[in-house]
């Protein structure tokens, strides 16, 4: 029973401490939020076009780049940090409608590992492009003015950028949400996911389709990279947990589910937010088991449909 | 000149071409004969079994790491040292693969990737083991093992055998069951055959003697890092056997000596090497696709 005890104090005593348990909680939702706006788009994307981009943590990191190099212009002001986040939206945008457009649009007849392979030399080129441009060393950017500090809520005092971001991934949510289900192009983007043969059989452009969608899903990563920006460290590293994070999203959450994708994100953020309390050197591998474990109880993930 | 004369002159050259090389071209051919081995071993999945699998560096990684391990820290013998590598990477690739097989397609490539993270991740975490971020280092083979010449040959001789194995598998019963089911797993389970028994068996055999080209490996090369199981580690086979052309038993083969070559001439000029090989990468999936041995086969074809 001793040991019991010792082991529950030295890995789970922080659960008597609700402000700890609080804080934890709010990070692990932002950082949930910030997951959300990567694994959503490589949900969109797959869902059309059922490629797997292991490019987009790649992307990413190359809004956080952009948003590093705007913000640079006016450290700490409210106005560059909005023209940051702009840029790394608009900026992944452009990016990825031009590789849709020049590296994939060849490759949809082709078999899986082309794409998956075209994908994977993305990774390569822009992980050593950022080092040609940027250097290879951590960059930081500072967190605007009117964000900086804490804020009160509950009786327990939370980072303001934290609060900020959770409710920044809302309203993308809930934007992303209104496009999917209120417009045209959401309901073509809906249809293609279940079909994408028949509604190019009944006349919609596909193409300019696909490349809308995946120049969606890398804008929603660029400002999820932006708006990362002021919490991690930017350099040439930043992408490989991303994307490791993101797939475990799909995988939970069921790959084309949005929705799926918006749980799971808050889900992994958790997990991960407190697994680090506990078990700080083994925090990884509890997001692995917790894949496993859908994995066997439900294969197609929690929103998805099976095949 | 007919296929058993050509097989014999190729390994009759591959005897004596450490004799005319330096020590370090000689370590260069050992990483030749290793990424072949390994560029086959996972083209049984890729190009026999249709199952496209990015984490098969993790069994690369099991089975040099088991090595490592053992001969570092139990100061085994190889003799030991090597069986134990097969076998912890028979048994990983047991347990991934009863989770991975489950969803074939991307599924599987994502799921294979996932578990690959996960090892890499107790590599790099596991310090007192695995010796974490500096990886495990000073590794030397006992006797005249220690040699480059003779450890070349100790390789070429296992290269061979388990090469001979793979070939024998794939034209056996059970190499043809398998790619009837890259064409039609459906169809195949309708015959009464158990269709993930039959992915699950390859993925272990492809996990065994990936792992023991990582045990080979480890021995040459003197060390092992969390690298080796890092995601990107995962892209060299898959772009070795498309090099080579994957359609083809010795593509593969053709593939890794390319890529060792490249990586090695390319890597001596600049510290951009990715950047060039995701160049490369983009240039043989657009213009490409058959790889060196389907272009080949197309020139010679159309001279006819």
């Amino acid at each position: 029973m001793e040991t019991i005890g010792l082991f529950f104090t030295e890995h789970f005593g922080w659960i008597q401490n609700p402000v700890v348990v609080a804080r934890q909680m709010l990070a692990g939702i932002s950082n949930g939020m910030l997951l959300f706006l990567i694994s959503a788009g490589l949900s969109l994307i797959f869902g059309v076009s059922r490629i797997v981009n292991f490019a987009h943590g790649v992307l990413f990191m190359l809004g956080a780049y952009f948003a590093l190099t705007i913000a640079g212009f006016g450290p700490e002001s409210g106005l560059w940090f909005v023209l940051a986040l702009i840029a790394g939206a608009v900026g992944l945008f452009a990016f990825g409608a031009a590789v849709e457009m020049a590296l994939l649009r060849p490759l949809y007849q082709a078999a899986h590992e082309f794409q998956l392979l075209l994908t994977f030399a993305l990774v390569f080129i822009v992980g050593d492009l950022v080092k040609l441009i940027w250097g290879r060393e951590d960059h930081a950017v500072a967190v605007p003015g009117l964000l900086t500090g804490s804020t009160e809520a509950f009786g327990v005092t939370f980072p303001t950028y934290r609060m900020f971001l959770i409710v920044f991934g809302v309203l993308v949510a809930i934007a992303l949400w209104w496009v999917l289900h209120r417009t045209r192009w959401g309901i073509l983007v809906r249809a293609a996911t279940m079909d994408r043969h028949m509604l190019g059989a009944l006349g919609t452009n596909t193409k300019a389709l696909f490349t809308g969608v995946f120049a969606l899903g890398a804008a929603l990563a660029g400002l999820g990279g932006a708006l990362a920006a002021p919490i991690v460290a930017v350099g040439p590293g930043l992408h490989v947990q991303v994307i490791i994070d993101a797939f475990v999203v799909v995988v939970i959450g069921g790959m084309a589910s949005v929705g799926g994708a918006l749980v799971a994100s808050l889900l992994v953020g958790i997990v991960n937010a407190f697994g680090v309390l506990a078990f700080p050197s083994a925090a990884v591998v509890l997001t692995f088991a917790l894949m496993a474990f859908i994995l066997i109880v439900r294969p197609w993930g929690l929103f998805g449909t099976p095949e | 000149m007919n296929r058993p004369s050509l097989l014999a002159i190729a390994i009759l050259a591959a005897i004596a071409l450490p004799l005319g090389l330096t020590d370090f071209w000689t370590f260069i051919a050992i990483e030749v004969l290793v990424f072949a081995l390994y560029a086959v071993s996972f083209n049984l999945l890729l190009g026999y079994g249709g199952m496209l699998s990015f984490g098969h560096a993790a069994f690369f990684g099991v089975g040099g790491y088991t090595v490592a391990i053992l001969v570092k820290h139990g100061g085994l013998p190889l003799a030991v040292a090597f069986p134990a590598a097969l076998a912890m990477s028979a048994i990983t690739a047991a347990i991934i693969g009863f989770f991975s097989v489950r969803r074939i397609g991307i599924y599987f490539a994502m799921l294979t990737f996932a578990f690959q993270m996960l090892l890499y991740t107790v590599a790099l975490k596991a310090t007192g083991l695995t010796g974490g971020d500096d990886g495990i280092t000073g590794l030397k083979a006992a006797g005249a093992l220690s040699k480059p010449i003779y450890y070349y040959w100790f390789a070429l001789i296992i290269v061979i055998v388990a090469l001979a194995l793979m070939h024998r598998i794939v034209h056996s019963p059970f190499g043809m069951t398998l790619q009837a089911l890259r064409g039609n797993p459906r169809r195949v389970e309708y015959v009464g055959i158990n269709v993930r028994t039959h992915q699950l068996a390859t993925f272990v055999l492809a996990g065994t003697i990936a792992g023991l080209a990582g045990a080979i490996f480890a021995i040459s090369s003197g060390n092992v890092f969390p690298g080796w199981l890092n995601w990107t580690a995962s892209a060299t086979p898959i772009v070795m056997a498309v090099l080579g052309g994957f359609r083809t038993f010795i593509g593969p083969m053709v593939g890794a000596a390319v890529y060792v070559m490249l990586e090695v001439v390319i890597s001596g000029h600049t510290e951009y090497w990715p950047l060039i090989m995701g160049v490369i990468i983009v240039v043989l999936v657009l213009m490409m696709p058959e790889g060196i041995m389907g272009m080949t086969r197309r020139i010679r074809d159309g001279k006819r």
